[in-house]
């Protein structure tokens, strides 16, 4: 009986400290992070129903280290000459009457001692669900990666090699040009 | 192996029981000390020179023994912690850490309301502008980013600077974040409205209409050309108008006198590269003489060992950067320069046949007088001599030098001259006498602060309260601003619209890269208001001036539009020059007739000062490379900018001769009081090999009382020890003592922090040996290590020491790139400076002929780097591409990798440098973050930073070639101090590419490696300097 009760206080303490560990290791992570934001935008009915491509809106992430969000002005590209209003799209038009910038909420928030580039993400033809998940199914933009630096690593080191030869090349879906090879330095991303 | 490492332990602890032994002595052990300069690094055979970086090594003095050199500044200063603080501090840092770990704070983005196509977030644009920083106006290139200008870099489109730039152009993008500026107009020092401003002036304007009274525009030289229009409308609208040009540090003189010798008021456009054999008289052209950038470019090109190097002979008092690259240097006191101009002529007319010139003396030795006269001689048509004295007759005699050498029109250009310097000392000194009497109704001012920098500051502001109205178009309230009933700041020049013409037909323009950040108004839109131009703007009449101006004048474009589209893209136009006169070519004749004159006030000169000995000294004001004329005294970077020579930041000093302070027993730092006729200044004194010993070198631009929190009162105004002899200004005093006052002043110099102790670090060579060797030998020190570049790339640096003149403009590049934040004098005293590129500066020689040698150090980014292996977090590694990487976030500041590292380039971080008010520079203060790089991170307290061989830019050149999809092309990375480089002494590339630039210069025979016996692999290549010697008979 004795032996039972310190047993299970030895293993409620090991728990309490793992769940501690646990939650301590997660400080800084925001894996599930969904604000609201001014004007609810629902990816689902642009990017999945309607289909319009990710890049449309965010260009930049072609060129730019930022994906950036789209200024007011492109959302007016169909905003204009679309009928269909509700009360998401009168902030909007309103918004571009007052000439009042849009505040949106940033969801994927890096570190500042972290350099992430989506142009070179994006030109290498890592997918953008990869790291932002299933966006054209989410309401509610959320974050569903951890971002964390063993995550990032985690791919880096899937395509650290550059694939050579036509099997190794098919083997990471690369059809035409040889793309680079992740880089694994830390300076790759610190600086 | 057990008693094996025991014995290996007790000679470790004999040898530590020694070297404690040793330093116990300390001071009483110096018996075992040979010679007092046994320590100095001596590189081969007796031959060779030993090499000293300051007279503390040279002496052994108290900064170079014991194990801390300097002593230790923090052990001074201890402080108590008891154990309720630690526990108390504990306890805070626990629940603050707990409590910031709950949420993170929410970030906001916000886009632009209406998108560009031109401006895409994180991407930089680049837009070719004019510098303002000093009238030389080179043309940049300005990085914009996110809307912010910040980086500005050479244009390399300009035939006249190429796509270098200086230390003070580089630190202008600083100057424009300064919240230090005005941020609207004042009148009579309280804000106004532009409307109420223009409304008073244009009826003060009305009313001075018929007077007699002058309106004057007093500014610095301007060589807009639209500028110069504008003033035009004025002389056309109001009769009474002038306009008066004034630099504070002028070349008035040689105007003049080309005025006389050659019939045109002018400065002329010097050929450096053309020239075999340059000699300058007291004319520090490689460090802020009228166009620095341009001529150090010329210089360096010059001077190739490859090639046949151009001699270079320079006379001047103080040691300046110039002085510190000729291949002879020689010390002349200011009032003996034109002795030694009279001489040469001398010589040279009894070569040429000419008749002879009077006196026999010579001020120094006459072999080496020969020596430069034959070199001159032998090299005629292709040679220079330049002057930078203020005085009309040494600048006719250089002009009868030039022209008996046949240089006019080869290495001296007076058809096309520059426009670099306008100012004029009669006419200013004419203004301030009618000031005085009451003449001038209206004075306006602009780029000028004469109640500064004027040498009778007081007569100027007497005649100042005497205007009806005084405008300044000051960006601050500064000496002489606040003077002045109205201040209508003017933008920055990276606000404004702009144009510039350097030299004659060649012109530049600038364009705003940012709109304005306060309410300010460019002065020449201020002007065309005020001279009934209504509404046009600035912008507006620059264009229509150049469509009816200088569009006629070229024959390439048909269409206005695409010929200014195309002159703003490229930032710089050159046209056909104007046609001119004939110009006298030979101008003997004509100065055997009125030279003699000049001659005659030469000696009479000469022998005034000259009589002066003992005690006497002469002063000699000259500009830094960082400060310049002092108008950049409040931007924080040029501050803590060391002198390339002295390498001493925040303040001026006055340097003395070696044999001087000893003969007065002054060490550094002692306050003297410098006594100049009715002025006295109290500064500490500097002990500066090279000086000449009659003479005392006092910079200016520094001790500047209303300027901004980072320039007030830093160092000691030495501009009242100028004078006005005659119609020139003087930029040296005569009879000057000067007593000890028993106080001392700390200097904040750099000099000392890193001491080499003893090891070859500078190799050099001379020209003859050059010829001789073969290739280099091969590595042969062995290593441990395996191989480590398995990357792509191999990154890797050659820095040529031959071409690097010291000049700091990648100092100060460095510094705006990599976010490398200012720190202050009490911590450039603690040996805590945060630059990751400094100039190590050698001398070798005696202390009264020193040669010096400028030596560019940043990490060297061994292969097999010391710094890793003592890293317990491994937060410092070697990258696949042979980069030695520093990541910040895994740093635990134990700076172990500072102590080990041989070449002393790791910085730690002593504080948060950023918005900490305790470090009240450009960081603390939101405007002044603007110009941060966003591509780099901010360090915060507690790591250690280095150079990263700019690693953002080699990323963001990976990228754009990725985006372009092809490979990457040799010179497209330029790292922040090679881009800024007017010499092209620094060359980045990839070193597993044989026929990149950088593979090139590694298989030269003049490259070593430093420290390169230690086996730590540099990837940084350093080229020796090659010596040039002049043979005497």
């Amino acid at each position: 009986m004795r032996l039972q009760l310190v047993l299970m206080g030895v293993v409620g303490a090991a728990l309490a400290v793992g769940a501690g560990a646990y939650q301590l290791s997660r400080i800084g992570i925001h894996q599930g992070y969904s604000p609201e934001q001014p004007i609810a935008f629902p990816h689902k009915v642009h990017a999945g129903d309607n289909k319009i491509p990710c890049l449309y809106c965010h260009y930049a992430a072609r060129t730019s280290r930022h994906a950036g969000i789209p200024p007011a002005s492109v959302c007016m590209n169909c905003h204009t000459v679309l009928e269909k209003q509700t009360v998401e799209i009168e902030k909007l038009k309103e918004a571009v009457q007052q000439q009042r910038p849009l505040r949106w909420v940033k969801v994927h928030n890096l570190p500042d001692f972290v350099y992430f580039n989506h142009s070179q993400h994006v030109v290498s033809g890592v997918a953008c669900q990869r790291c932002h998940g299933p966006v054209e199914t989410m309401e509610r933009v959320s974050q569903v990666a951890p971002l964390t630096m063993g995550w990032c690593l985690q791919c880096h080191r899937e395509h650290a090699k550059v694939p050579v030869g036509e099997l190794e090349r098919a083997a990471v879906g690369l059809k035409q040009r040889q793309k680079p090879a992740a880089g694994l330095d830390c300076a790759s991303c610190h600086y | 192996m057990q008693t094996e490492n025991a014995d290996a332990m007790k000679q470790h602890f004999t040898s530590v029981e020694n070297s404690m032994n040793h330093s116990g002595e300390g001071n009483g052990a110096k018996g075992h000390c040979k010679s007092p300069k046994e320590h100095l690094v001596q590189i081969g055979g007796p031959d060779v020179p030993a090499y000293w970086k300051s007279m503390e090594e040279l002496e052994n003095g108290p900064r170079y023994k014991g194990e801390f050199p300097g002593g230790l500044p923090s052990a001074d200063a201890r402080q108590e912690t008891t154990r309720r603080d630690f526990l108390a501090a504990m306890g805070f840092t626990l629940a603050a850490a707990g409590l910031a770990g709950c949420r993170a704070p929410v970030q906001n983005a916000i886009p632009l309301l209406v998108g560009s196509d031109e401006i895409i977030p994180g991407v930089a644009n680049f837009y070719a502008t004019t510098c303002r920083g000093c009238a030389s106006s080179c043309s940049l290139l300005v990085k914009q980013r996110d809307g912010r200008p910040i980086k500005i870099e050479g244009n390399a489109e300009s035939t006249i600077f190429g796509g270098g730039t200086c230390a003070t152009g580089q630190a202008t993008v600083l100057s424009l974040y300064d919240d230090e500026r005005l941020h609207g107009p004042l009148w009579h020092g309280k804000p106004a409205s532009w409307q109420e401003i223009d409304q008073h002036i244009a009826d003060t304007l009305r009313a001075s209409e018929g007077s007699k009274r002058e309106i004057v525009l007093l500014s610095g030289t301007t060589n807009s050309p639209s500028t110069r229009r504008i003033i035009t409308e004025w002389q056309k609208r109001y009769p009474n108008f002038r306009h008066v040009e004034y630099d504070a540090v002028s070349l008035s003189a040689m105007r003049a006198a080309n005025a006389q010798s050659f019939g045109r008021a002018v400065v002329p456009h010097y050929a450096f590269d053309k020239a075999r054999v340059i000699v300058g008289l007291e004319a520090d052209f490689l460090g802020t003489w009228l166009s620095p950038v341009e001529f150090a470019r010329q210089y360096a090109a010059n001077r190739k060992p490859e090639g046949v190097p151009a001699l270079h002979v320079q006379f001047e008092s103080g040691m300046s950067v110039t002085g510190s690259n000729a291949d002879v240097r020689v010390a002349v006191p200011p009032s003996q320069l034109g002795l030694v101009v009279v001489a040469l002529l001398r010589r040279i007319a009894r070569k040429a046949g000419t008749p002879p010139v009077a006196g026999t003396q010579d001020p120094i030795e006459a072999k080496k007088l020969d020596a430069v006269a034959d070199e001159l001689w032998k090299h005629r048509g292709e040679s220079l001599v330049v002057s930078g004295s203020n005085d009309i007759s040494i600048q006719l005699v250089v002009n009868a030098l030039n022209s008996a050498l046949g240089n006019i029109g080869k290495t001296i250009d007076l058809v096309q001259p520059s426009m670099q310097r306008s100012g004029d000392d009669a006419a200013m000194a004419d203004l301030v006498a009618k000031l005085q009497r009451g003449e001038v109704h209206t004075l306006m001012m602009h780029g000028v602060n004469p109640a500064y920098d004027y040498p009778e500051p007081e007569q100027f502001l007497a005649g100042l309260e005497k205007v009806a109205l005084s405008i300044s178009f000051s960006d601050r309230r500064d000496e002489t601003s606040s003077h002045a009933h109205v201040i209508c700041p003017d933008h920055h020049f990276l606000e404004a619209w702009g144009d510039a013409e350097p030299v004659e037909s060649h012109f530049s323009l600038a364009q705003p890269l940012i709109a304005p950040l306060f309410e300010t108004r460019a002065a020449q839109e201020s002007l065309l208001k005020w001279v009934g131009h209504g509404e046009t703007d600035y912008y507006n009449y620059l264009r229509e001036f150049w469509s009816t101006d200088i569009f006629p004048r070229q024959k390439e474009t048909k269409n206005f539009d695409a010929f200014w589209e195309r002159s703003l893209q490229d930032g710089v136009v050159a046209v056909p020059p104007r046609p001119t006169g004939a110009m006298p070519k030979d101008i003997m004749q004509k100065f055997q007739a009125d030279g003699k004159a000049a001659v005659d006030k030469i000696f009479s000169e000469a022998a005034a000062h000259g009589s002066t000995t003992g005690d006497h000294f002469e002063v000699h004001c000259y500009e830094t490379v960082a400060l310049r004329d002092g108008r950049h005294a409040n931007n924080p970077w040029l501050q803590e900018l060391p002198d390339p020579i002295t390498k001493v930041t925040w303040g001026n000093y006055a340097a003395i001769a070696p044999s001087v302070a000893k003969k007065l027993n002054l060490s550094d730092g002692d306050v003297v009081k410098l006594t100049a006729g009715k002025r006295q200044l109290e500064l500490p004194v500097f002990i500066q090999p090279g000086q000449d010993t009659r003479t005392i070198a006092v910079a200016l631009g520094y001790g500047r009382s209303q300027v901004g929190r980072a320039g007030q009162n830093v160092g000691v105004n030495a501009y009242p020890l100028t004078s006005i002899q005659g119609e020139y200004r003087r930029y040296f005093a005569g009879n000057a003592t000067f007593e000890k006052t028993g106080r001392t002043e700390k200097i904040g110099t750099t000099q000392t922090h890193f001491s080499m102790e003893g090891r070859p670090i500078v190799l050099e060579t001379s020209l003859e040996e050059l010829h001789k060797a073969a290739e280099p030998e091969e590595e042969t020190v062995p290593t441990l290590w395996t191989e480590r570049l398995h990357g792509e790339h191999a990154w890797g640096m050659a820095i040529d020491m031959n071409s690097c003149t010291g000049c700091s403009a990648c100092v100060v590049a460095c510094q705006a790139e990599n976010n490398v934040p200012v720190v202050g004098k009490d911590q450039i005293e603690r040996i805590r400076i945060m630059h990751w590129i400094r100039i190590d500066r050698y001398y070798s020689g005696t202390e009264e002929e020193p040669v010096s040698v400028h030596q560019p150090m940043m990490c060297q980014h061994c292969q097999n780097a010391p710094c890793e292996t003592v890293c317990p977090v491994l937060a410092t590694t070697t990258s696949s591409e042979g980069l030695n990487q520093q990541v910040y976030n895994r740093c635990i500041g134990t700076r172990y990798c500072a102590n080990n590292c041989p070449y002393k380039v790791r910085r730690f971080n002593w504080y948060n440098y950023t918005e900490n008010p305790q470090f009240d520079f450009n960081m603390e203060s939101p405007l002044g973050r603007m110009v941060l790089n966003p591509d780099v991170a901010v360090r915060s307290r507690g790591v250690m930073e280095k150079c990263s061989l700019c690693v953002q830019r080699i990323q963001l050149a990976k990228n754009t070639a990725l985006q372009g999809e092809r490979e990457l092309a040799d010179g497209e990375i330029q790292t922040a101090c090679q881009q800024s480089c007017p010499t092209q002494a620094i060359v980045f590339g990839d070193l597993k590419d044989p026929n990149s630039r950088v593979s090139q210069m590694q298989r030269n025979q003049r490259r070593y490696k430093v420290l390169d016996e230690l086996g730590t692999r540099p990837n940084v290549s350093y080229l020796k300097k090659v010596r040039n010697p002049l043979e005497t008979a």
